[in-house]
């Protein structure tokens, strides 16, 4: 993995991450139950902060400041369809159990590719943020066996979801020309 | 966002955004009129106050996320303090629950008005409605909050005092952000000083739409406070928030104490 490849994947993941922290506030005010509202809000700066640090990171790479990066057009078709999920029970299971363990993936790939002595502050950064899925993970498992309504019906309206993530095995698009900061 | 796209609603003749998801366990109400309240710090007035809080602090993570969600080419490190505000706000939510079943009360236990969201995010700009929520009401929240823990310890319940306390610092980060971001923002292009008049207009067309008849009483009978009756202002906390000396002698001369301004602002 080259310098270029390696900013390509750390501009794709910040857009990921912009995009979970829009797609996460875009949900507190439309989501009725109060502690499913308030576990989006708290995890809003979680991916936030990953977005941040990663877009420091894009910029030690030769990338400007903030560089972001569109995923490949299957991906952007499942984050777009985990947007569009209006109740709160499929928002729970599509984000906790579908999209981030697909992010999560994205990063383990990343780890186990990249030269880990070379690549370092990038692989310091994402172990960070994989540790943040497993506490959002956990945090949301909590709220649902504290709240098992907040589990019905979740899993027939995340199905096409599924799919879409399944199908989507390449986050990184890598024809896609970089630079749009 | 624009106004027309929005999902609106009309009270007291003003048009405002429609409320946030609330639980069904809620009863959602417009005016103070509507409201519960007590003046004294009896165990339900206690519960009521927690209550209120709770829903206000809800508000307000409401209110950064959809400023957020609203406004996605805004700087990236204003988007960061919003979305810490939003952390810090979900995290006063939950603190404040947990205090209010300590003593006893529930959520939905009174009724609840989200009038900050409502007037806030009908506006368009962001710099509107920073001057609005943070600047305006997070900063009078700031004052009120500077008496508050006084309040409950006299009354005995010190772990509460604490916790409020604990929330006013927060909120200081919250409201000084915004004021560096309106400086900036406005410095940067002088136009949006008029997104600022106009914000700052509208709330005092709400304001006077919405203030109570002399007299007027809420649902339990008390009387309801004159809005105008404002906290002292927490000149401390509002130098820490980076309000400067002219504006804190500003607001000191509009809130009736003049004798508190420095004499040289005062010759100003």
């Amino acid at each position: 993995m080259n310098v270029k490849t390696r900013a390509e994947a750390v501009g794709t993941f910040r857009h990921v991450n912009v995009f979970l922290m829009e797609t996460l506030a875009a949900w507190v005010p439309s989501t009725a139950e109060m502690e499913a509202k308030v576990l989006f809000g708290r995890h809003i700066w979680l991916v936030a902060q990953v977005a941040d640090r990663l877009g420091r990171r894009a910029r030690e790479l030769r990338a400007p400041l903030h560089f972001s990066r569109l995923p490949s057009a299957s991906y952007v078709k499942a984050l777009d369809a985990l947007a569009a999920l209006t109740q709160t029970a499929p928002r729970l299971e599509g984000l906790y159990r579908t999209a981030l363990p697909s992010l999560r993936g994205g990063y383990a790939s990343y780890v186990a590719e990249t030269d880990r002595l070379i690549d370092e502050p990038t692989v310091v950064v994402l172990e960070d943020a994989m540790r943040e899925i497993d506490r959002m993970q956990s945090e949301s498992i909590r709220l649902v066996e504290e709240f098992p309504a907040l589990r019905e019906g979740a899993s027939s309206a995340t199905g096409e979801l599924r799919r879409r993530f399944a199908e989507a095995t390449d986050m990184i698009d890598v024809r896609r020309e970089p630079q749009s900061a | 966002m624009k106004q027309s796209e929005m999902d609106t609603k009309v009270v007291c003749g003003v048009t405002l955004r429609k409320d946030p998801a609330r639980e069904s366990c809620f009863k959602v109400v417009d005016t103070d009129a509507q409201m519960v309240a007590w003046p004294d710090m009896s165990p339900q007035s206690r519960r009521e106050r927690l209550h209120r809080h709770m829903n206000n602090e809800i508000t307000s993570l409401d209110i950064a996320a959809q400023c957020l969600a609203d406004f996605p080419d805004a700087p990236w490190d204003l988007r960061m303090q919003l979305a810490r505000q939003a952390w810090d706000e979900s995290r006063h939510v939950t603190a404040l629950h947990r205090r209010l079943k300590e003593i006893g009360g529930f959520k939905g236990e009174f009724p609840v008005a989200n009038f900050e969201w409502t007037v806030t995010c009908i506006l368009d700009s962001l710099v509107g409605r920073l001057t609005l929520q943070n600047r305006t009401f997070e900063a009078g929240a700031m004052d009120l909050m500077a008496r508050l823990p006084g309040k409950w310890r006299e009354a005995g319940d010190g772990e509460t005092a604490d916790l409020l306390d604990s929330i006013a610092a927060d909120e200081i980060q919250h409201v000084r952000f915004a004021n560096q971001w309106i400086r900036k923002l406005t410095s940067e292009d002088k136009r949006l000083l008029f997104k600022v008049a106009h914000a700052v207009r509208f709330l005092a067309e709400v304001n006077a739409a919405f203030a109570p008849a002399p007299g007027e009483t809420n649902v339990v009978g008390q009387v309801i406070a004159n809005a105008g009756q404002v906290a002292p202002i927490n000149a401390a906390d509002r130098e820490l928030a980076e309000f400067s000396d002219e504006e804190i002698a500003e607001v000191l001369r509009q809130a009736g104490f003049p004798a508190l301004v420095p004499r040289q602002e005062a010759q100003a």
